[in-house]
């Protein structure tokens, strides 16, 4: 286990090298000269001279393999560069707004278990009867809602309706516990029940192939309640697409979670990679796409150590491998 | 192509919270004399302000660096929080009205003298003065201090302190602007204190950069020196290296005891404004305190000025979004776009105010090369676009159909050209007469937002009625640099905001090296008027030279300009002292002096 562990992350550490390289040329690939086109969205103020001195203040004046050097020393120091579309130091403007992302995450995760797992079961257990239909259904409308339209009905819903929640804005914990906790209650319901949808399928589906399995039938045989066949046996097994789903969605926290941080306004890392994008705000692109790499890197490791602890066969198939 | 700021909407929200809760400026003749934009009395307001509260806004960026002269600032209108001007423009958008200047003079075509207000503090609490404002224009010119308004300063000369509150500004040319740059952000005066903490956090990051290389360098050349076959020539290269290394780390000493605890303009801002930053949350909310030493109010004789406790300015970038934040109460007032005017104009809870804005929506026109270079085919496109129904069809109305540049309600339109005639069959003609009876293709770009798609969408369904194919590509803000600057279009879509200085838009656009020219066209005689709009420092004189400008793009069908969009705003009815007509009267010189307040005093929250 241990050298596999090794292995992993020498082969992460060289993937992340060859992202690094890629992130970094992909960026500059864009069309698109940022400092270029914020001078020309505020022509009352520029003119080519100035354009000069902040291509060269931000070092965009150098050749490209010269600045991926200066970057990619200075990112491994810690100096992450200044963001072009807000002026903030990149480091900060990323680890103060990745709890909140993570905050994001957890609570869509809570959203999508609590939803989720229980449709998937009832679906699996109540198999091809009239409420599996029903929750099947109700699963593929949670997968395929859009989040625009989801959010801005629960918005009016319960903010200008009912007004239980606030609209939008996000109120960090340490400011108040509890203005936090209403906060975020919609915009991760929106997120988490995208996720549902996807856990009831894949509970169901997965439920249903390990209840066909031989020990299942060996249990049911030795007299065991169908209760206890479906908590002791088939669950711990069933999880492991519920495990490879959270590991994905993790892996697209990022991406993912830009059309709910925009609508409800929360300063995450979403909404900080995405506008990066389109303003080619070369700093925070390079810093949010390395970090989302070493994320989904660190994410499948983590995985796959899950799996061996949930499915005994796939430690015995590693170290029959190794 | 859009110019100024990057997302329409979001501007059409920052000049919302701008009107509604900025107090500021006023003439101090016109002041005792209780005229005009300056009147406070029934017919401004019925009822008397009440002072508290705290006034919740919405913004859709997050305001960038809180330094005007740098790069990036992102938030203008929460800057007028921080910040006075030194003049501001009245309802015509000319800079007329004395702020913190209380007056200026051309003594001759190159020497102004202007007197400042006195009895102004900083939020830092050091004094306005002529000192620190020639401290403040300097700093602005030199370079390294890296101020993207740099170049609006251009023809100034020198600054000379007459006495404490009366500057004398040599000129390099005579500059027909200078009204407009000190209305300008050159003109948002920040303390000295500030800006000299600014220039040692700056040369400290800047020797914190350096020192390691230079004690690296030192150390190599003693290295050298020390050996036995050094010469003569590096025994004192290494001397020279150690003292470089020497007086850099005393000055980095200096500065870190100077900048222990200060911060940059950029983190804390220090202007002369009504308003004190209280609290920053990066991408979140800004916080802000009432100033209790803003001069306005006391120099009026209304203390209370400004009369919120406190602001809120959270950040929520979807229209929608504000909106129902309105209704539920949690923001007290937001720009909506037109199409959401009908969901709230009957909503007894809200007052919506319409108004003009200095904007010109317009297609730029590639002469350089192409079928754009035809006066035939520029007329045909700008004969076949129906303004009326583009106006109500993708703006709900709200708009003024644009004759050229300048805005109806500008200081500098020229009332006597009509918006050009929609009549296709003109067109249809014009088009033949190119060259192109059998139709003709050009190709083009403009910005991928939904309210750009769908008036170029229209656009297209009206060219194509005459025969002519527009191919538009819909871009990101970046990556329309390049087909603009590469010249990779017939025609684009543009959008020009806040026109205020005629020489600035003029410049941008029909200078062959304007910022939005890069050489698209080249109308010698349009040329020769701006540059003579630049140097005329009378203001009828300058009146007359844009006007006959406007009539030489007019002629020549230089672009096609379609309207000048209007501002659609709701606020809580709890808000008082926000007169729609005075402000259309008397623009920024009204909004500066006239803050506006809670019925109710205002909750606490």
């Amino acid at each position: 286990m241990k050298s596999f562990i090794i292995n992993r992350i020498a082969y992460a550490l060289l993937i992340l090298f060859f992202v690094t390289i890629l992130v970094f040329s992909l960026a500059r690939l864009l069309p698109g000269d940022p400092i270029q086109a914020a001078a020309m969205f505020n022509a009352d103020l520029s003119n080519q001279e100035i354009v000069s001195e902040l291509r060269a203040r931000y070092g965009l004046d150098k050749p490209i393999y010269i600045q991926y050097v200066i970057w990619l020393k200075d990112f491994i120091q810690g100096d992450w560069g200044t963001s072009l579309g807000s002026g903030e130091d990149v480091l900060e403007m990323f680890f103060r707004r990745l709890p909140i992302t993570l905050e994001l995450f957890a609570g869509s995760v809570f959203w999508s278990l609590i939803i989720g797992l229980p449709l998937g079961v009832i679906s699996a257990v109540k198999r091809n009867s009239w409420l599996d239909a029903i929750l099947t259904t109700t699963s593929i409308f949670g997968v395929s809602i859009p989040v625009f339209w989801e959010g801005i009905i629960l918005i009016y819903l319960f903010a200008v309706i009912f007004p239980i929640l606030p609209p939008s804005g996000y109120v960090p914990f340490a400011e108040s516990p509890i203005d936090n906790i209403l906060s975020v209650i919609l915009p991760t319901f929106v997120m988490g029940t995208h996720g549902a949808g996807l856990f009831a399928r894949y509970v169901r589906s997965s439920l249903l192939e390990v209840l066909g399995q031989d020990y299942i039938r060996t249990a049911r045989a030795k007299g065991l309640r169908e209760k206890s066949i479906l908590l002791v046996h088939a669950a711990k097994p069933a999880m492991i697409p519920v495990v490879t789903i959270i590991g994905l969605a993790w892996g697209y926290v990022v991406s993912g979670s830009f059309l709910v941080e925009y609508m409800f306004a929360i300063p995450g890392l979403g909404r900080m990679g995405v506008d990066a994008v389109f303003a080619r705000d070369f700093p925070v692109i390079q810093a949010t796409l390395v970090m989302v790499t070493v994320n989904i890197l660190l994410v499948n490791l983590a995985v796959d150590l899950l799996y061996g602890y949930l499915d005994p066969r796939v430690r015995v198939r590693g170290n029959l491998g190794q | 192509m859009k110019t100024s700021r990057q997302y329409p909407h979001y501007f059409f929200l920052l000049l919302f919270v701008f009107y509604f809760s900025l107090p500021v400026a006023a003439a101090s003749e016109n002041l005792k004399s209780g005229q005009g934009w300056m009147e406070f009395g029934e017919s401004y307001w019925p009822e008397k302000p009440v002072k508290g509260g705290t006034i919740q806004t919405a913004a859709p960026l997050y305001i960038g660096l809180f330094n005007p002269n740098h790069f990036p600032v992102m938030d203008w209108a929460s800057m007028g929080f921080f910040y006075d001007k030194l003049i501001l423009h009245d309802g015509s958008y000319k800079p007329t009205i004395p702020w913190l200047a209380e007056s200026w003079q051309y003594l001759d075509k190159v020497t102004i003298v202007m007197k400042l207000r006195q009895g102004v503090k900083f939020q830092d609490g050091s004094d306005f003065t002529a000192m620190t404002l020639k401290y403040q224009m300097e700093w602005i010119l030199d370079k390294k201090n890296g101020a993207w308004s740099r170049p609006w300063l251009e023809p100034l000369q020198s600054v000379e302190v007459v006495d404490p509150f009366t500057l004398k500004f040599h000129l390099k040319r005579p500059w027909g602007a200078f009204a407009g740059t000190m209305a300008s952000v050159p003109g948002m005066v920040i303390s000295e204190k500030a800006l000299q903490m600014d220039a040692a956090i700056a040369e400290k990051k800047d020797i914190i950069r350096m020192i390691g290389s230079v004690r690296r360098t030192a150390e190599k050349a003693e290295t050298r020196a020390e050996s036995g076959d050094a010469s003569e020539l590096e025994k004192a290269e290494a001397v020279q290296a150690r003292m470089k290394f020497s007086s850099l780390e005393s000055r980095m000493k200096e500065l870190e005891t100077l900048t222990q605890e200060g911060k940059s303009v950029d983190s804390m801002p220090a202007g002369t404004g009504p308003y004190l930053l209280s609290k920053a949350s990066p991408g979140n909310y800004i916080e802000l305190k009432r100033n209790p030493e803003w001069w306005f109010g006391k120099y009026a004789g209304m203390p209370d000025m400004p009369y919120y406790e406190n602001v809120k300015v959270s950040v929520i970038p979807d229209p929608s979004v504000s909106l129902a934040s309105l209704k539920a109460g949690k923001v007290d007032y937001t720009l909506l776009n037109p199409f959401q005017y009908p969901i709230v104009k009957n909503d007894p809870r809200f007052r919506v105010g319409i108004s003009p804005l200095n904007w010109l929506v317009w297609l730029m026109l590639n002469q350089a090369e192409g079928p754009c270079k035809d006066i035939l085919v520029r007329k045909a496109i700008s004969h076949a676009i129906d303004r009326k129904a583009l106006v109500m069809g993708t703006q709900a109305g709200m708009g003024r159909l644009a004759s050229c540049i300048f805005p109806d309600n500008h200081w500098t339109h020229n009332p006597d050209l009509e918006p050009v005639k929609f009549d296709p069959e003109l067109s249809r003609k014009l088009l033949a007469q190119a060259g192109y009876k059998n139709g003709l293709t050009i190709k083009g770009f403009t910005l991928n937002t939904p309210v750009s798609q769908a008036f170029t969408k229209a656009v297209m369904a009206m060219l194509e009625n005459v025969g002519i194919k527009w191919e538009v590509d819909f871009l990101g803000i970046a990556g329309m640099v390049e087909p603009f600057m590469k010249r990779k279009y017939d025609m684009s879509g543009g959008l020009y905001q806040w026109i205020f200085e005629p020489d600035l838009i003029a410049t941008a656009l029909y200078m062959p090296d304007g910022m939005l020219n890069y050489g698209r066209n080249k109308n010698e005689k349009a040329i020769q008027l701006i540059v003579q709009g630049r140097e005329e420092t009378d203001d009828a004189k300058r009146v007359k030279i844009y006007q006959q400008l406007e009539a030489i793009l007019y002629e020549n069908y230089e672009d096609v300009w379609l309207w000048y969009p209007m501002m659609v705003a709701a606020s809580s009815k709890r808000i008082q002292g926000f007169n729609v007509e005075m402000l259309k009267q008397h623009g920024e010189g009204y909004i500066r002096s006239h803050p506006t307040w809670f019925k109710d005093g205002g909750r606490q929250d």
